[in-house]
């Protein structure tokens, strides 16, 4: 079995029910090639390095899969088509990605805006009222160093649990995907 | 027709002597003898990767990281990918 990974950057407006369609897709294409579906995370909400069709934000989506030899071709070019075809309203960028497949399913990603709570100094900044803030003693004009969230599963993780996660996992999402219609 | 020979080093010889002298000790590669921090060079993990860029966005020299020749090329690989994906800016200015 070859393993593959897609990190696919989708619009900032993407809605609870285009995300299920997009999940749907690639769950039925991956089923159709005799392939598993490993997992299909959402990253969250982040602030583009540069813009992309116009849009300084982005929602980012890590999905991966397994399949054999034979019918790795005619699924990638499947999965390449709907991302030119049928999303190509929702996704901006997409990469697919060979992984190692003896390596762990343990990845770092960079904060998103979503899961980062807000620094009290950073507010006073955005508020104007900078008056409040103390000069830090240990202060050397150093840039803060970004931190990094660990996502995926662990090695031994992935084979105890195998079986029960995916469910597990669908039930996250749906939650993510409502509080995303909410807000 | 004769040769002349130069007797005097040139000054930028000099100076190279000189700058070669008040480095003190070699720079050594973060990821030789390293295996933990070569997994982590990765295109997902983009803070980690920003380590190895300039201000404005563009990729460190090995001189200055101090990097080998085989985890420099992995590095500047995955920044690439990064970029691709608009983790990491390919020129860094505020927009």
């Amino acid at each position: 079995m070859l393993r593959y990974e897609m990190l696919f950057l989708t619009i900032p407006e993407v809605t609870g029910d285009e995300v299920d369609s997009i999940k749907s897709y690639f769950q039925k294409s991956v089923r159709s090639a005799k392939g598993d579906m490993l997992s299909f995370e959402r990253w969250g909400k982040y602030r583009l390095a540069y813009p992309v069709n116009k849009n300084d934000y982005g929602v980012y989506f890590l999905t991966r899969f397994e399949v054999e030899l034979e019918n790795r071709d005619a699924l990638l070019k499947d999965i390449r088509g709907s991302y030119v075809f049928k999303f190509n309203n929702i996704i901006m960028k997409n990469m697919i990605c060979r992984l190692d497949e003896e390596a762990s399913l343990e990845y770092k990603r960079p904060e998103s805006l979503e899961d980062t709570p807000q620094d009290v100094d950073s507010f006073l900044k955005k508020n104007d009222m900078e008056g409040l803030l103390k000069p830090k003693a240990g202060f050397r004009g150093r840039k803060p160093e970004e931190k990094s969230i660990v996502g995926g599963v662990s090695a031994d993780q992935e084979t105890k649990a195998a079986a029960p996660a995916p469910e597990v996992v669908v039930e996250e999402e749906k939650l993510e995907v409502i509080k995303d219609t909410a807000e | 027709m004769t040769k002349k020979i130069k007797l005097k080093i040139s000054a930028r010889l000099l100076k190279k002597k000189l700058r070669k002298d008040s480095a003190g000790s070699s720079k050594h590669c973060r990821f030789c003898n390293n295996p933990g921090l070569v997994s982590e060079i990765n295109y997902k993990n983009a803070g980690f990767l920003r380590k190895f860029l300039t201000e404005r966005g563009k990729i460190l020299p090995a001189r200055i990281s101090g990097n080998s020749c085989k985890y420099q090329k992995m590095v500047s690989r995955e920044i690439k990918n990064a970029r691709v994906m608009a983790l990491l800016p390919y020129c860094a200015t505020s927009y």
